[in-house]
């Protein structure tokens, strides 16, 4: 049963991960100027190099064996060169990608934290003054564009507080070595003296980054833990465990919490594009050395490779992401393993 | 729930008539609604009732504060910004491109959504599975990353991000149509109608869609929300309208410079953007209490 569902899943992997291979492939077309110098990333091509380009890109075989070779490429990790830098995408990616997983993890588990059980509260007391006051601050985080809400932040606690700081993950007074990329244990591994004081330096940079991030995702795993807690509360199964003597909080833990939190997993996963998005803004504002301020950089240089390669690594994260809530969602509730 | 139901005289309206009446006892959806139709009429009369032209620049009154400062001007509400442009006809006009190409987007998307969700909807088997592969995939490309993809193949502009937008919220409405076309076609009455010798499209037009089109309303405000967001956040990273637009988000990142000098211009077409998301999510927030309640009853 479980087999044949794992099976169906990588074969829907499978065919997005083609898709999306395919569409990666295209872009080389479809950006303007010429299809070697996309594909390749090199800037000034000389015209005896030109041949042997061609033949080593396969440009002058049909398209599926052009594909093919770009999908050898791709799996050897030849992703071309940057338009700006002449460096290798990939090395590029790797360098910067951690950012923006470290800063989505650190929102995602803030929004985890606040998230469910300021919904869970918000369910039980529905008709409370402070349940009530919980649903209409969520109506207004959601309706936050984020980076204003990001420019009043910064305007209230670094330009007038002056209390944090706005922009990057450490005080360049800092020299963390990098050996993961991720700045907090970067600093734990490494062998420095100033270890507190870096590890203080880095958290103040982190946190008004974090809160910008998190307000979407809070707001939103509010408003659906409580939707799906007051939708759980409402069947028939929680009023025969009240009848058959359970206490209140036996029953909230047992029967309500688990059935409600089941939908919340999945939400996660749908929601993950949408926190891709923010990050990247997020990074911006904050010049957080992430994937999502290296690709805007592209596009306002139009460094194609970079769009090509960040295209397939954002993508890629979106699409574990998703099978991993889904895997998980199925995991947990019997129920979803029929579909 | 209450099992046999008299059919009392109140009771017997029609169902917008009764979806209003369960609205309009929500305070909050009706300011949302008020707050929704002011932006609206904003965006249709913008380009008449615009005290100032939005795009002249006066020399002469170059960063004028607001009025209720002592040294704003009562012509000029809430002051010029850097290139002596008065700012409330640019926020007015700002309600044109924002909320006005953002409404655009989502009835494309919705028609579009229709179109493919009623087609996806109706079939079954093999073409289903694969509608949904495709979708699967659209679901997994945030739509910055769409937008940026579509400004790197076109060119940066106001309408080439609509399309990413569009795009980005297909996937949505088509899964959501979908979904609710299914719903309905297992109910007894469209079984009934089926026997009676109706085509699949008689279905679809006469018994399937009268049905799900508050379903729609509902997805159409949640997507007009995000396409606002959308709109004014591409305007802001200069990726959607271009510099002299007066988009809301454009207006922030031009006064990104004056953060110190000006933080008005900052802080009022942010407000904008939030008023209007706003009134939006109360309205689809009260529609959808609404309708939660009138099929109580």
């Amino acid at each position: 049963m479980m087999l044949h569902y794992f099976l169906r899943r990588c074969f829907l992997i499978g065919f997005v991960f083609v898709a999306l291979t395919i569409l990666a492939f295209s872009l080389s077309y479809l950006f303007p100027g010429e299809v070697l110098t996309n594909i390749s990333g090199l800037t000034d091509i000389k015209p005896e190099q030109r041949q042997s380009l061609i033949e080593y890109y396969a440009l002058d075989q049909s398209l599926l064996q052009q594909y093919i070779a770009y999908l050898n490429r791709i799996l050897d990790g030849e992703w071309g060169l940057s338009f700006s830098s002449q460096q290798p995408v990939l090395s590029e990616i790797v360098a910067v990608f951690p950012a923006t997983i470290e800063l989505a993890s650190y929102a995602l588990l803030l929004s985890f934290v606040l998230g469910i059980p300021l919904g869970l509260f918000a369910a039980v007391k529905a008709d409370s003054f402070l349940g009530r006051l919980i649903s209409g601050i969520t109506l207004v985080a959601y309706s936050i564009p984020i980076f204003w809400w990001a420019l009043l932040l910064i305007m209230l606690f670094s330009l007038t507080l002056a209390v944090l700081p706005t922009a990057g993950r450490i005080s360049v007074l800092f020299d963390i070595p990098t050996t993961t990329g991720f700045m907090l244990p970067d600093i734990w591994l490494s062998d420095i003296s100033y270890k507190s004081e870096a590890t203080l330096d880095a958290l103040r940079h982190l946190l008004l980054p974090a809160v910008v991030l998190a307000t979407f995702p809070t707001t939103v795993m509010i408003r659906f833990t409580r939707d799906s807690m007051l939708a759980v509360l409402e069947q028939s199964y929680i009023k025969t465990a009240r009848a058959k003597g359970l206490s209140r909080a036996q029953v909230l833990y047992h029967h309500g919490l688990r059935n409600a939190l089941l939908p919340v997993i999945r939400q996660i996963g749908l929601q993950f594009s949408t926190l891709i998005t923010l990050a990247m803004i997020t990074e911006v504002i904050f010049s957080w050395p992430g994937i999502g301020q290296w690709l805007l950089d592209s596009i306002y240089q139009r460094n194609y490779p970079a769009i090509q390669g960040g295209l397939l690594v954002v993508s890629c994260l979106v699409i574990v992401v998703n099978m991993l809530t889904e895997i998980l969602h199925t995991l947990f509730n019997p129920l979803a393993r029929k579909a | 729930m209450k099992k046999f139901r008299l059919y009392f005289e109140e009771q017997n309206r029609g169902p917008l008539t009764q979806l209003w009446q369960q609205f309009q006892r929500q305070h909050a959806a009706v300011f949302g609604l008020i707050m929704f139709s002011f932006f609206l009429l904003l965006t249709i009369l913008a380009p008449v009732i615009t005290p100032h032209n939005p795009y002249l620049q006066n020399p002469d009154l170059l960063l004028l504060a607001p009025s209720w400062s002592d040294q704003g001007l009562v012509q000029y509400p809430f002051g010029t910004d850097d290139l002596g442009r008065d700012l409330m006809s640019r926020l007015m006009k700002g309600a044109t491109y924002t909320f006005g190409i953002a409404l655009i987007t989502v009835l494309g998307s919705l028609l579009m959504g229709l179109a493919l969700g009623a087609m996806a909807g109706m079939s079954k088997g093999v073409k289903s599975s694969i509608f949904n592969h495709v979708l699967d995939l659209a679901l997994t490309i945030p739509s910055l990353l769409l937008a940026i993809i579509i400004v790197a193949v076109l060119g940066p502009g106001l309408w080439n991000t609509t399309w990413a937008i569009m795009l980005a919220l297909l996937p949505q409405f088509v899964h959501g149509i979908r979904n609710s076309i299914q719903d309905t076609l297992k109910q007894d009455y469209v079984a009934a109608y089926r026997l009676d010798g109706a085509s699949n499209w008689q279905v679809l037009r006469y018994a399937v869609l009268p049905n799900i089109w508050e379903h729609l309303t509902v997805m159409a405000t949640m997507a007009l929300s995000t396409a606002i967001l959308d709109i004014a956040a591409l305007g802001f990273l200069g990726l959607g309208a271009q510099a002299p637009t007066s988009e809301w988000g454009v207006m922030i990142a031009d006064a990104l410079d004056l953060i110190y000098l000006a933080p008005w211009a900052i802080a009022l077409p942010g407000v904008l953007v939030f008023a209007a998301v706003l009134s939006v999510n109360l309205v689809g927030d009260g529609l959808r209490t609404a309708m939660k309640k009138r099929r109580e009853n």
